[in-house]
């Protein structure tokens, strides 16, 4: 133990001497350990954001895309990009033949708009959504103030819309928002709900939104689309079988066949998570990978600092053997200082970590920021074997040392 | 055999000790073929030309080196047979070596110098910094316990290699040209600390180019070549400062 704490201090003592030196190994260590930190903290945050997510979508309800959401891999891109979009008719079709599904919902979204109303205006930031009467069957989206749009809204084409909470403050700070009219890319609407506040997911609020008739959405926002359509299966045990029935109808009307692949998506939620858990796995991955490479790189950097070290303190180990330190007593000497250094590198590299991983959360708006707890005892582990592994050469070559030769050394 | 205290037990036994270097495709006698017996409380000079193997032959009685043949008994134990981890012990525990260069740990302050053999030794914090402090009081340091090596006068660095050679109560104290890096002033002060520690039943052993040294001692042991060359008893006659 009171070798342990003179090492300590030996060890940062040689940090003070070899300031430059010492600065750069210690700052890859901190990357290192950064790159490992910051991933699992990323993961573990994005990781709870999805599963807030996934909630927000019906317990039955699937959807049908052109393409995957996540897509990893430009090979795969490749792969996707040249499908057809889903348009308004193939939609229409779709819902018309269905015939399991106990809601379908047509939908597809612009965002970055300006909306007006009277004389003010929102950031080009708000959401619109073009949607039917069957998105709050589909979704958890309700409406907590005025009414839903109904199927008459959409097929007679009215002016009518939804609004979220954001969107309601900016516009109408001092009145009601219903019955008012406001503007969007030169047309008017008149507000007939507000939508339940909702909260903020992986970056972006979702009350900063305002839903229109999927029909007039259509005609003015979005000239060539492909839409989303939602599927809600009467329960939990029907999924599959409302699932088979829409690859079916969807193939017909796509006109696949036989034989070939889909070109559309059907994502549940277990697909989707499953998704996202590749997202993770990836993002793990190259955390680690990238933490391992600094990590390896900065084991050289202690390797080199502590043969420097040795060589600087030859003539001290030689006086330290002269007045009775054993070979072991030199040896862990220097395993702690090397081990000492990691540990300095690492601290650092934990506070960057979760400094890093703080802000990319904060940015990303995840609702809840984990430490990955588990990731930081890792950290300390990986610093402690870091110094061992490349600090034992050194360590071996000073304990190695005749005394006598020692003493010479200029 | 030559000594001035046969009454007391012989601590230091080498028989037919040689030591050789390879050089290239030569073989260089650093000692030939050295015996020789030292008792308790003796204070022995060693002199002789520069490569004679004075050094050579400290080191081995200070267990830094072992020789290439012969036998060394130190205190009744053979050193000469002895593990590394052993030798450290010895050195740590029966000898306390001086050098001409001081040798101290220049990061160090004076006191945590002097401990550092007590540290080795397994002694708890508390002993080892009154023993630290003691050993420094002994040798007329008590005002510089916190100044670092580069913060004394040589004299004083030296009287702290002392004091670091003491501290762990040695059998024998060597001290290779102890007075080499100072003024022959400041080295008679350091012989006078010699002189004091022998007074009180040290056992010393001096290496030495310098007769005005060589005379603080009562048996000077001629080297040359690697042999002795003589060994004599002589009176005490330490100079007029
Ligand atoms: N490591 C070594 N390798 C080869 N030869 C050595 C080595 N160490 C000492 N010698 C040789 O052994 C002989 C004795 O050396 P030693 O250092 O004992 O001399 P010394 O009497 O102490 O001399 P000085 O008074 O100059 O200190 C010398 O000839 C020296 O060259
Ligand atoms: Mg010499």
């Amino acid at each position: 133990m009171r070798v342990l704490i003179e090492s300590i201090v030996m060890a940062l003592d040689a940090v003070r001497a070899n300031k430059l030196r010492s600065g750069l190994t210690l700052l890859s260590i901190a990357i290192g350990i950064f790159a490992i930190i910051g991933a699992g903290t990323a993961v573990t945050s994005l990781n709870t954001s999805v599963n807030g997510e996934l909630a927000s979508l019906g317990q039955n309800t699937f959807q049908i895309r052109r393409r995957p959401s996540i897509v990893l891999g430009s090979r795969d891109w490749i792969r996707y990009r040249n499908r057809k979009p889903i348009d308004f008719v193939q939609a229409r079709e779709f819902k018309r033949r269905m015939e399991s599904a106990e809601a379908v919902s047509v939908n597809d979204s612009e965002e970055r708009l300006i909306v007006k109303a009277n004389n003010l205006s929102t950031d080009p930031t708000v959401t619109v959504s073009g949607i039917d009467e069957g998105y709050f069957l589909c979704t958890n989206v309700t409406v907590d103030e005025g009414r839903e749009l109904t199927a008459e809204d959409i097929t007679l084409n009215r002016p009518v819309v939804i609004i979220g909470r954001d969107v309601a403050e900016r516009l109408f700070p001092f009145s009601s928002p219903i019955g008012q009219q406001i503007t969007i890319k030169g047309h008017r609407f008149t507000v007939i709900g507000l939508q339940k506040r909702r909260g903020a997911i992986l970056g972006s609020s979702l009350d900063n939104i305002v839903y229109v008739p999927i029909t007039l959405y259509q005609k003015y926002f979005a000239e060539i689309v492909s839409l989303t359509i939602y599927v809600k299966a009467p329960s939990k045990e029907a999924l599959g079988f409302v699932i088979d029935e829409a690859i079916g109808v969807m193939r017909t009307i796509r006109n696949v066949k036989p034989g070939e692949d889909n070109n559309f998506e059907i994502e549940t939620n277990e697909s989707l998570a499953a998704s996202f858990s590749s997202l993770t796995e990836y993002l793990t991955t190259f955390g680690f990978a990238s933490g391992a490479i600094a990590l390896i790189a900065a084991g050289v950097g202690i390797m080199n600092i502590m043969l420097v070290s040795v060589k600087e303190r030859t003539r001290e180990i030689g006086v330290r053997k002269a007045i009775g330190a054993t070979r072991s007593n030199v040896m862990s000497q220097f395993v702690i200082e090397a081990v000492t250094l990691c540990q300095i590198g690492g601290i650092f590299g934990i506070l960057l970590g979760l400094l890093g991983g703080l802000a990319l959360s904060v940015a990303m708006g995840f609702q809840s920021v984990s430490v990955p707890l588990d990731w930081l005892v890792g950290s300390v582990v990986i610093c402690t074997v870091l110094g061992v592994l490349f600090g034992s050469y050194p360590a071996w070559k000073a304990a190695s040392l005749d005394p006598i030769e020692a003493l010479r050394y200029e | 055999m030559l000594n001035d205290k046969p009454e007391q037990p012989i601590i230091i036994d080498i028989k037919n000790i040689s030591k050789t270097y390879i050089m290239g495709t030569e073989k260089v006698y650093a000692l030939k073929d050295i015996s020789l017996q030292i008792r308790r409380n003796e204070y022995v000079a060693i002199m002789g030309p520069s490569g004679s193997g004075k050094s050579t032959l400290m080191n081995i009685l200070g267990c830094l080196d072992t020789p290439t043949t012969g036998t060394y008994m130190l205190n009744g134990k053979l050193v000469s047979e002895m593990e590394d981890n052993d030798l450290a012990d010895i050195r740590n525990k029966e000898i306390g070596f001086v050098f001409q260069t001081f040798n101290l740990l220049p990061r160090y302050s004076t006191l945590k110098n002097v401990e550092l053999p007590l540290i080795y030794a397994g002694v708890p914090a508390a002993e080892r910094t009154a023993r630290a402090r003691q050993a420094l009081i002994n040798v007329g340091l008590e005002n510089r316990m916190e100044h670092k090596p580069n913060e004394l006068s040589g004299g004083q660095r030296q009287r702290v290699a002392i004091a670091r050679a003491l501290v762990n109560n040695p059998s024998i104290i060597l001290a290779d040209e102890p007075t080499g890096n100072l003024d022959s002033k400041t080295g008679e002060e350091v012989m006078a600390m010699f002189e004091k520690l022998w007074e009180q039943g040290n056992t010393i052993i001096v290496v030495t180019h310098e007769a005005d040294i060589a005379a603080h001692a009562r048996r000077v042991i001629r080297v040359r070549d690697g042999l002795i060359e003589s060994d004599v008893l002589q009176d005490a006659c330490t100079p007029a400062l």
